[in-house]
């Protein structure tokens, strides 16, 4: 047994659990937060994505005591009260979503690449949920609602968003930005 | 399409969406009862082996085991005769040899992941830990895994006496004598071998079951993912002997069913040895891993198919030759494989002479049950595979063979050769508005860029019908009560698995009540509601069966609500007019609101229907483009349009099609479940293996809709859960097809992964060269 003492949602929670607990398991079944869904034992189908720390995860991948003193963020703490986050907004809008079962972990999947992307193409988006299955939708309206999340983002606080979401990107972003330029005056030679 | 009736219902979001995208959904793992108990079952690691023994001991002296249970308890509770649906007559009345199959086994094990002893115990860790103390003696036997090897001279018995020869049931459908004579004077003959794969159905929530037992009355209360409590419900009686009132529903969400989550699985019954004899409720939720091996497969067809055409390229008839692989059992929802390809066997032409020969086979392999089809994507499959093999064969436009053989709009109600009649189909009006859609005249040209850029381009069609929405329930009921705010419930016992049964029900119901959709609930299977007949939600028959009583339970209500708002104003029940929740007196101009109806206790009524099948149809055109240094596909273009009735909510119906056409290249490109031939271990376990699709492999869909209403319905509906899925298959599997045939590559299966197309095209080449 080990003691683990996890910020989830804002709120601090100290519990003794088994070391093989995984942190899937510690949010369902000793806070019994149920949002976070288990969809398969490979890690492969995302439907578990938390944030750990702001960055998007796999709760199934990593165990409890990992995220000892970690901030956890779970689809229950997303929206403010009842306003709910733009990424949950534009999944209902788009029709992304049918049996439901994907769409925690699409959520907060989605909400942590834009985070990194905020303007994605739809290559960067389709390559942001390869680690998420969804069985029910076909995925175009689920690409679609990442789209109108991203836009509703960026509408909504832009320099903020700008600002937060890795400036390490935009500058990667600026770069990219002066080397087509380069390459276009290359091409115009 | 008629905007006309629903217009005034525009939900933004549907109404589950918002426990959904907030993480309060609950699924039936999210059930946790005081003082449960945490099951694990242990699987054979055999596909044949005699079990010569179980020891527990160390399993039970486990800390925290309260009960390890073994296929002698399954035998002695009598849980051993799985229900199963392959009651029809077979060939000279021949009768399914439906083996027995002991809710835990018992004596032999007969494929891989077969459950074969239960422990419970206080922590889900105990169990799992427990579980890996019991020790299993086997003798291993030879197993085979393939449907042809199975009913092979010399293979493997799996049931010994009870199903010689593997054979469980070989039946028919059709004349043959009437087709042999079409074949011997047919112009032109069309042959084809191919394999509807064996997929899993995989939805996205895993398998869970919270059991209850209730001394008091021996009765169950269950929390499981399910598609709908009545059949469910009969099932688990029937393979229990528990009479079906003392099983009892408690449901929340279900993520995703497409069929495998309809059947009564032998591991519930086996949760409920556990629940009666520790007197604790007993949970299980079952791992990724575990449903590969467990939950029932999809599909496993082997069709040899032939069609007849005569000079014209008329069709004479066809014939076909299957062979349905089963698994090691009967699965409870097993007729589709046949009854559905015979309903719609004559697709949507008009073909004289059909015939049909079916050998279903048992096999060393996980039970095939009911997928999102269930024998409508199979049938579907061969038939359009076959017609545009004929069209190619003959150098006819495959469009405008489909067209020359089309049961014309006059024919219908059509009667097919193999007894079903279709209610109505304008397949000519259908292919136009496709055709255009696609643009399938530009064909040519796109080919030629493509053919620059070093692309191999395929154009694809499937022109489809199917049936839909009849059930094996008496009738479907909704009861509709309405209480003293004038909010309207209906309770049904379907059950959504993600088809918006909550919005779409709902907009039913207000529209035919003229109330705003917030003052109607829609409760599935709801504790005191569960005596309500009906069927579950599976087969596209929701909004058919429980949608179109609805709306006649809403009528009922309002003549209901008419009599007793008369009595309030002191008029004959003739006088009173009804609008938008609101009863008027003609002649005085008082009114009754709804809601005061029920000011004294809520009114209720029960309305109810029994429905046939609706005949949805469509036509789907694809363009691929296979990259031939890698073999990848890519889905260049995907156009449908479908005749579905009258549409409801125009968003639910596309995202219906959208999740049906991508099952559909799942399947395609691709899934398949892969056995190992000697071992018959399961190769394509888990994610890791198994090819689902994934974000990106259709990026687009265009759609039109060109309903024609059916009148089935009071609603003008059809069903329409299973057409993606079954105009894709062919669609999808007729472009690849085309794309390389120019390099002479004849024939492929699914799934038409890069590997097998890039050694398609190298064949092809080096055969040139």
């Amino acid at each position: 047994m080990a003691k683990v003492e996890i910020k989830v949602n804002g709120v601090k929670q100290s519990r003794n659990v088994e070391d093989r607990t995984l942190l899937a398991n510690f949010l369902r079944d000793e806070l019994g937060l149920t949002g976070t869904h288990i969809g398969c034992d490979t890690s492969q189908c995302g439907c578990c994505t938390v944030h750990v720390n702001g960055r998007a995860v796999k709760s199934c991948s990593v165990l409890a005591v990992q995220v000892n003193g970690a901030d956890v963020l779970t689809i229950e703490g997303l929206a403010k009260g009842s306003k709910l986050h733009p990424v949950q907004q534009a999944f209902s809008e788009c029709h992304g979503l049918q049996c439901g079962f994907c769409t925690p972990g699409m959520i907060m999947a989605t909400v942590g690449m834009l985070k990194d992307t905020p303007n994605p193409s739809e290559e960067e988006i389709i390559h942001g949920l390869e680690g998420n299955l969804c069985r029910c939708t076909g995925y175009i309206n689920i690409v679609k609602a990442v789209k109108q999340s991203a836009k509703m983002l960026r509408g909504k606080k832009p320099a903020k968003a700008a600002k937060k979401a890795a400036p390490k990107k935009k500058a990667k972003a600026a770069k990219k930005a002066k080397k087509s330029k380069k390459a276009k005056k290359a091409a115009k030679k | 399409m008629s905007t006309s009736a629903h217009s005034h219902h525009d939900p933004k979001m549907r109404v589950e969406d918002v426990r959904l995208i907030t993480g309060g959904g609950k699924y039936a793992a999210d059930w946790n009862f005081p003082g449960q108990l945490h099951a694990q079952f242990v699987r054979s690691d055999r596909a044949h082996a005699v079990i010569v023994a179980v020891n527990t001991e160390a399993a039970r002296k486990h800390p925290g085991v309260k009960g390890v249970f073994t296929g002698a308890d399954a035998v002695r509770a009598g849980y051993t005769k799985p229900p199963h649906s392959l009651t029809f007559a077979g060939v000279n009345g021949m009768k399914a040899r439906a083996p027995e199959r002991p809710v835990l086994a018992h004596g032999k094990v007969r494929f891989v992941g077969e459950a074969l002893a239960l422990v419970v115990a206080e922590s889900a860790a105990a169990a799992a830990d427990a579980a890996e103390l019991i020790e299993i003696e086997y003798r291993d036997l030879p197993a085979v895994v393939s449907p042809e090897g199975a009913l092979a001279d010399g293979a493997p018995q799996l049931h010994e006496d009870v199903v010689p020869g593997n054979l469980a049931l070989e039946t028919e459908a059709g004349d043959a004598a009437a087709v042999e004579a079409a074949f011997a004077n047919a112009a032109h003959i069309t042959r084809l071998k191919l394999e509807v794969t064996r997929v899993a159905p995989n939805p996205m929530e895993p398998r869970a079951c919270l059991v209850n037992h209730d001394p008091a009355d021996d009765s169950y209360l269950f929390h499981v993912c399910s598609q709908g409590i009545t059949t469910l419900r009969k099932q688990l009686s029937a393979y229990t002997s528990v009479s079906e009132d003392r099983i009892r529903f408690e449901l929340g969400d279900v993520g995703g069913g497409f069929g495998q989550r309809t059947p009564a699985y032998p591991e519930y019954c086996a949760l409920m040895i556990a629940a009666k004899e520790t007197g604790r409720p007993v949970r299980w939720v079952s791992t990724r891993s575990e449903g590969f091996l467990s939950d029932t497969h999809g599909r496993g067809n082997i069709i040899e198919g032939a069609l007849a055409l005569d000079r014209d390229a008329r069709f004479l008839a066809m014939r076909l030759e299957w062979v349905n692989d089963m698994g090691a059992y009967l699965s409870p929802a097993s007729p589709g494989h046949i009854r559905n390809t015979t309903i719609c066997m004559t697709g949507v032409y008009r073909i004289p002479a059909l015939y049909a020969h079916y050998r279903v086979a048992l096999t060393n392999t996980t039970p095939v049950s009911s997928y999102r089809g269930a024998g409508r994507p199979d049938i579907a499959y061969v038939v359009e595979r076959l017609v545009s093999q004929a069209a190619a064969e003959l150098d006819v436009d495959a469009a405008e063979l489909r067209r020359r053989n089309f049961i014309p709009p006059e024919a219908f109600p059509y009667k097919t050769p193999t007894g079903s009649t279709y209610e109505y189909a304008d397949l000519p009006g259908v292919l136009d508005k496709a055709l255009r859609l696609a643009d399938w005249k530009g064909f040519p040209k796109r080919r030629a860029r493509a053919e620059k850029r070093g692309k191999l381009r395929g154009l694809g069609i499937s022109t489809v019908i199917e049936n839909s929405g009849a059930g094996q329930a008496a009738k479907d009921e909704v009861e509709l009560e309405l209480d003293a705010h004038g909010t309207v419930v209906a309770y049904t016992v379907s059950k959504a698995q993600g088809h918006s049964h909550e919005t779409t029900l709902a907009m039913i119901v207000a529209d035919a009540l003229g109330l705003p959709l917030d003052r109607v609930e829609v409760r599935q299977c709801a504790p005191g509601k569960q005596q309500l007949q009906g069927n579950h939600t599976g087969g596209s028959r929701t909004t058919v069966g429980a949608g179109s009583v609805c709306h006649l339970a809403a009528l009922k209500l309002i003549e209901h609500g008419r009599s007793l708002a008369a009595l309030d104003l002191g008029v004959e029940p003739s006088q009173v007019e009804y609008a938008k929740g609101v009863f008027r007196s003609r002649e005085s101009g008082r009114s009754v609101r709804l809601g005061d109806l029920a000011k004294n206790g809520a009114v209720s009524v029960v309305g109810e229907g029994k429905f046939g099948s609706t005949f949805p149809n469509g036509c789907h055109i694809v363009e691929v483009e296979i990259d031939p240094e890698t073999g990848t596909t890519e889905i260049a273009s995907y156009a449908t349009v479908d005749d579905c009735g009258k549409v409801i909510n125009h968003t639910v119906v596309e995202g219906q099609l959208h999740g049906g056409i991508a099952q559909g290249a799942g399947q395609v490109f691709g899934e398949q479940i892969v056995y190992d031939p000697g071992t018959g271990q399961l190769l394509t376990g888990s994610f890791m293996d198994y090819c689902m699709p994934r974000a990106g492999m259709l990026r687009e869909i265009s759609t039109e809709e060109h309903p024609t209403p059916s009148k089935v319905s009071p609603l003008g509906v059809k069903g329409m859960g299973e057409s993606g899925c079954t105009a894709s298959l062919p669609a999808l599997a007729n472009a690849v097809v085309d794309a390389l045939r120019p390099l002479g590559v004849g024939h492929l299966d699914m799934p038409m992964t890069p590997a097998k197309l890039w050694h398609a095209v190298r064949t092809a080449r080096k055969g040139g060269n």
